[in-house]
């Protein structure tokens, strides 16, 4: 008795203590995740882009809704004829979060950056094909390339414009980032939460209208929908269908919704057998019954996918194009038999600690049992996976990947030889010569016809059985108004997001 | 006397922090994949030398003795280093953290010990009859509930009855008093109720065994009034394994309280040591790890001091 008189005190109390002050239009957004840095060079966590890229920082072009190359810092630029030299011509009125304007001086700084070995970028690569960089005035940035590279644009996307000085500097901006955005950063407290403000000399007129975002960081997931059920946080970002669809038809909260760039898969080591055997590999396809996985893994929330996102609907290729697509047992078995490996096939797959992923892994694993093949799971500690998959040392791995804008940025160091992610060592002359001749020239039809082609050899014969593509999901309340979901995840539409009283 | 407890115990406590920084800086290192493999994750876009130059950068290419040879080097300087991965000060990341930390371990210390002994104390008295008995359904009801649940049971209940109540998440004292304190009180209940349960039930049976005493009934016999029996005689003895307890409960607590921390997304050390292996940022661990054991080992010397209060026998 005496206790719960005491429990109903102290409860009553906390209602007292903590009854909220309305903020005025900072937009309250909870994340899984803590940023591990925010400087824009180094940082590689979805968490940390999430809250840096298209908000604190922007690069000189960037990525809209459709996915399509737009201005950014760059206001418009030209290519030459042969494809070698871009020269970029800045927009006058932009300015940093330190009060100065940005000039190609600070575009050069950034981008030699990225290249430098003190910083020693993860980034550096989507520089590869560049040979020098020119500011001939002070609004112009020129690039000369060793050999024409179509995916350039796309990737000056992802990176970001910082002021001049931070050239050997790795440590400031992880901590202080300073960018051109339409948010500076103003509070972090790692764990607690990363508190952004308005950038008052934003270069777009009207925009942002909020006064700040708080991205408070949230562990559970229970909590953060509690708390965008009872208003406490206004947007849950970028959330899978599992935590989407127990918010669905809550009062006061809708859904943004999009088709992720990002994708399931299996990997197959082609350096080893059995998958060193095309037939292995497009009897693995065949046994694999991708709208099943979309049913049973991602509650519906999702569609089967070839090499490249449903989502890039300049470039994919329709599945119903990729005869291995039509899951079929008994043909799988047959093409077992027809490569002359002993059934059942034993293989061990190793799986990325994830939810999402574990859940798929287990329904392909049975796909494949009832298909000649006899796979065992593990599922090791991260580490573990990461140290796996770089040293090659697997069968099969069950994985998730982010997507690219641009089909090269991917199918390059994922397919062509010795690429720098083709950790299946899958070489094939034929992809070779297309993914070569693709990114060396910007004729988009042409481009086009070589990726399909590509496409079409790797669906069925390649070291990734694709698998789905997820719905990406944004929680908001009610009255959050102007919100774009962006399907490679950017949350640069919050400069155009206001919250209605 | 208290002079030597201290001296021993500052012994002790250098002993501890020297093996406990072995072990952590080997055991960690022992664990698949470094910082600059997590950092870089799967399926990024990185040459071997790239690797090689990150590894570099951080001072992970030396040979792992000469890496502890630094690291011990500088930390008897007082120099813990930076966070791997944000470049900010070990000491600063965890300064912020503790704070959390050592707030809810006093909060639910309060809720949890303080109200044990009374609670304990009435058990004892009514012994025997269906109050007692009652409450002790409700202690194991207590014991068996696993914090995190209830902490998510209570966010769910105040989010049904008081949804503008901002209870999720933390805000430091210094900017917001009432705030910070009213969203520490559901995470200090959500701990301190199972103590309280654990407690008074501990508390309840070492009152019944010092209250079998012959020297009770003598008191008794004496015409010892029985509040003076209680809490004078009863109490002072059954006080021993209460405070053993309490402080290795506090030990525990101030090492943080990873799920309650999730739930209610506080910033704890316990979120900052999870985070800290997840990342290999190898420095912030170690350090966290060093103050989480100089804690322990405090809270050891104060229960030391308690007993030299209670039971004048020690003193001898």
């Amino acid at each position: 008795m005496a206790r719960v008189s005491l429990r109903s005190t102290l409860l009553a109390g906390a209602f007292a203590l903590c009854v909220a002050p309305a903020s005025a239009q900072v937009l309250e957004a909870a994340i899984d995740q803590s940023p591990a840095g925010l400087d824009p060079h180094i940082i590689t966590a979805f968490a940390s882009f999430m809250v840096v890229n298209g908000t604190i920082y922007e690069g000189l072009t960037a990525i809209d809704k459709d996915l399509r190359v737009q201005p950014g810092i760059a206001e418009s630029w030209t290519v030459a004829p042969d494809g070698k030299t871009y020269t970029f011509k800045l927009r006058s009125g932009a300015t940093f979060h330190n009060g100065a304007p940005v000039e190609a001086a600070d575009v050069v700084s950034s981008l030699k950056r990225v290249l430098s070995k003190d910083i020693a970028s993860p980034l550096a690569s989507r520089l590869a094909a560049v040979d020098t960089i020119n500011a001939p005035d002070a609004s112009t940035v020129e690039l000369k390339l060793k050999e024409p590279a179509a995916p350039l644009l796309t990737s000056l996307a992802t990176l970001a414009i910082v002021p001049r000085g931070f050239e050997a500097d790795k440590d400031s901006l992880q901590k202080q980032p300073v960018g051109t955005g339409p948010f500076k950063f103003k509070d972090w407290q790692p764990n607690g939460f990363i508190q952004l403000a308005r950038h008052e000399g934003y270069w777009k007129k009207g925009a942002p209208k909020l006064e700040g975002v708080k991205f408070n960081i949230v562990p559970e997931s229970a909590t953060r929908q509690v708390g965008v059920s009872s208003g406490q946080y206004a947007m849950l970002p970028n959330i899978d269908a599992a935590t989407a669809l127990q918010l669905k038809g809550k009062p006061n909260v809708k859904l943004a919704e999009t088709l992720e760039l990002a994708y399931s898969l299996v990997g197959m080591n082609v350096s080893r057998p059995p998958f060193d055997n095309a037939k292995v590999r497009e009897a693995l396809n065949t046994a694999i019954n991708r709208d099943e996985i979309v049913a049973a893994a991602l509650f519906g929330a999702g569609v089967p996918g070839g090499p490249l996102s449903p989502a890039l609907k300049d470039w994919a290729v329709d599945v119903k194009e990729f005869p291995c697509y039509k899951s079929d047992p008994a043909k799988a078995q047959e093409l077992l038999k027809a490569a002359g490996v002993q059934t059942p096939v034993a293989v061990t797959m190793i799986v990325l600690p994830r939810q999402d992923i574990k859940d798929i892994a287990q329904v392909v694993q049975q796909q494949l049992n009832k298909a000649g093949f006899k796979v065992e799971l593990k599922t090791p500690e991260l580490g573990q996976f990461i140290q796996d998959w770089r040293n090659s040392n697997f069968d099969l791995f069950a994985s998730t990947n982010a997507g690219s804008p641009d089909p090269d940025d991917y199918f390059y160091r994922t397919f062509r030889t010795g690429g720098s992610t083709n950790v299946f060592k899958y070489s094939n002359p034929e992809v070779d010569t297309l993914l070569d001749r693709a990114r060396a020239t910007t004729d988009t039809a042409a481009r086009k016809a070589d990726y399909a082609k590509v496409q079409k050899t790797l669906a069925c014969e390649g070291p990734i059985a694709h698998l789905t593509y997820g719905q990406l999901f944004t929680a908001l309340r009610s009255n959050v108004q102007g919100f774009e979901i962006i399907a490679n995840r950017s949350l640069s539409s919050l400069a155009d997001v206001s919250v209605l009283k | 006397m208290i002079g030597r407890l201290l001296l021993n115990r500052l012994a002790d406590l250098a002993l501890v922090l020297f093996s406990v920084s072995v072990i952590v800086f080997f055991m960690i290192r022992f664990i698949p994949g470094d910082a600059v493999a997590i950092m870089l994750g799967a399926n990024t876009e990185v040459t071997p030398e790239r690797i090689a130059e990150m590894r570099a950068r951080l001072g992970l290419d030396l040979p792992i003795v000469q890496q502890y040879a630094q690291w011990a080097g500088k930390a008897l300087r007082g120099d813990f280093g930076t966070s791997l991965w944000t470049g900010r000060p070990v000491l600063d990341e965890i300064a912020v953290h503790v704070w959390p930390t050592v707030q809810l371990t006093v909060l639910s210390l309060v809720i949890g010990a303080v109200l044990a002994v009374p609670a304990g104390v009435l058990m004892a008295r009514l012994r025997g009859q269906a109050a007692d008995a009652a409450m002790r359904v409700v202690t194991v009801a207590g014991l068996t509930i696993p914090s995190f649940w209830l902490g998510i049971v209570m966010i769910l209940v105040v989010a049904t009855v008081a949804p503008g109540l901002q209870a999720l998440g933390y805000v430091p004292f210094s900017q917001d008093p009432l705030g910070n304190i009213g969203r520490l009180l559901l995470p200090a209940l959500a701990l301190g109720l199972p103590i309280l349960a654990n407690l008074s039930r501990l508390v309840r049976s070492a009152m019944l065994d010092a209250l079998s005493q012959d020297y009770i009934r003598t008191a008794r016999a004496k015409g010892v009034s029985e509040r003076k029996v209680l809490y004078k005689h009863a109490l002072r003895n059954a006080l021993i394994p209460f405070v053993t307890s309490v402080g290795i409960m506090t030990g525990y607590l101030l090492g943080g309280a990873i799920v309650v921390e999730q739930v209610f997304a506080i910033p704890g050390l316990g979120r900052l040591i999870l985070g800290a292996i997840a990342e290999r940022n190898y420095p912030l661990l170690q350090a966290t790890i060093l103050v989480v054991t100089s804690g322990f080992v405090f809270v050891n010397f104060a229960v030391d001091l308690l007993y030299l209060a209670i039971d004048p026998r020690v003193r001898a």
